[in-house]
């Protein structure tokens, strides 16, 4: 069972997908960058030795920003119809981040989808984050992808 | 886990890795992060969440591999990692990141991965793929 109505999926995808709807401006910390590569056992020193000529903040680093708003709130409003969680990020990286440069975070909607598993109808929301420097150069790639599955009752449960 | 470089490597090469993550390491991922809750950093907090004990993050778990990849294939860049949260990781235990090459374009020196986190009951936690470029 859908946990959209007859032809929302198309009208959400319509109205969302490729729409940005926010932009923040981050300055990349060189202290969290380093506590960053030190709990995730980083040992390449041009991720933990700020004197190395090439020093640059780990991979995966700008997945943890975060917009002004996480979602808009008609798309946080489909989130109550089932169970929401994180299903995973994607990272794709265009350039290093360095320690104390300024990032812009772009919010659009990547993808709207539903997919049926074991557990039922699961609605997929991509949540796409572009960084640029101020110079509007492409830095980094991050997609969240949230996950909205049908709750069932115990009786349904197998 | 050896380190290796593009030219030892080969379709089918594997590695292991033991990531700590102890209360400490995941105490200085939340002060990186801000992600200062309980379900993190409180056992008994995250048990009152319906959780069996605190968990990393999501975000960590895919540092944790990150790291993994750059301390196997060390003249390697990241150019994409992509990874999907199925269950939760417990903070304190003991997983295992593997990671296999499932894919070597000897032209554009490139290998592609496959990743997975296991507990200690080899149950995967958290699954993904990733892109390298030597």
């Amino acid at each position: 069972m859908s946990l959209l109505e007859e032809g929302e999926l198309d009208e959400l995808r319509a109205e969302w997908v490729g729409r940005q709807f926010d932009e923040k401006e981050f300055e990349v910390s060189l202290e969290r960058a380093q506590l960053w590569a030190r709990a995730c056992g980083e040992t390449r020193p041009e991720f933990c030795d700020s004197q190395h000529q090439d020093f640059q903040v780990p991979v995966t680093f700008a997945s943890q920003y975060t917009g002004r708003k996480a979602f808009p709130k008609e798309l946080t409003e489909l989130f109550w119809r089932g169970l929401p969680f994180d299903a995973g990020k994607r990272v794709e990286s265009h350039a290093p981040i360095r320690p104390g440069e300024k990032l812009i975070g772009r919010s659009e909607i990547h993808d709207i989808y539903e997919k049926t598993g074991r557990s039922g109808s699961m609605l997929f929301i991509v949540h796409r984050m572009t960084f640029t420097g101020l110079e509007d150069e492409l830095k980094s790639i991050v997609d969240w992808r949230m996950v909205v599955r049908e709750k069932k009752n115990k009786s349904e449960e197998s | 886990m050896p380190a290796k470089r593009f030219d030892d490597l080969d379709f089918g090469d594997e590695a292991e890795s033991r990531p700590d993550v102890s209360m400490e390491q995941v105490t200085l991922f939340t002060e990186a992060t801000g992600m200062k809750v309980g379900r993190f950093l409180d056992h008994d907090a995250a048990r009152k969440e319906g959780l069996p004990s605190a968990i990393i993050p999501g975000i960590m778990s895919q540092g944790l591999l990150t790291a993994a990849i750059n301390a196997w294939i060390v003249d390697g860049v990241i150019e994409s990692i992509d990874t999907i949260f199925r269950a939760p990781l417990q903070v304190d235990s003991s997983p295992t990141c593997r990671i296999v090459v499932t894919d070597r374009d000897a032209e554009a020196r490139e290998l592609e991965l496959d990743l997975v986190i296991l507990n200690e009951a080899n149950e995967t936690r958290v699954l993904g793929t990733a892109r390298v470029r030597c």
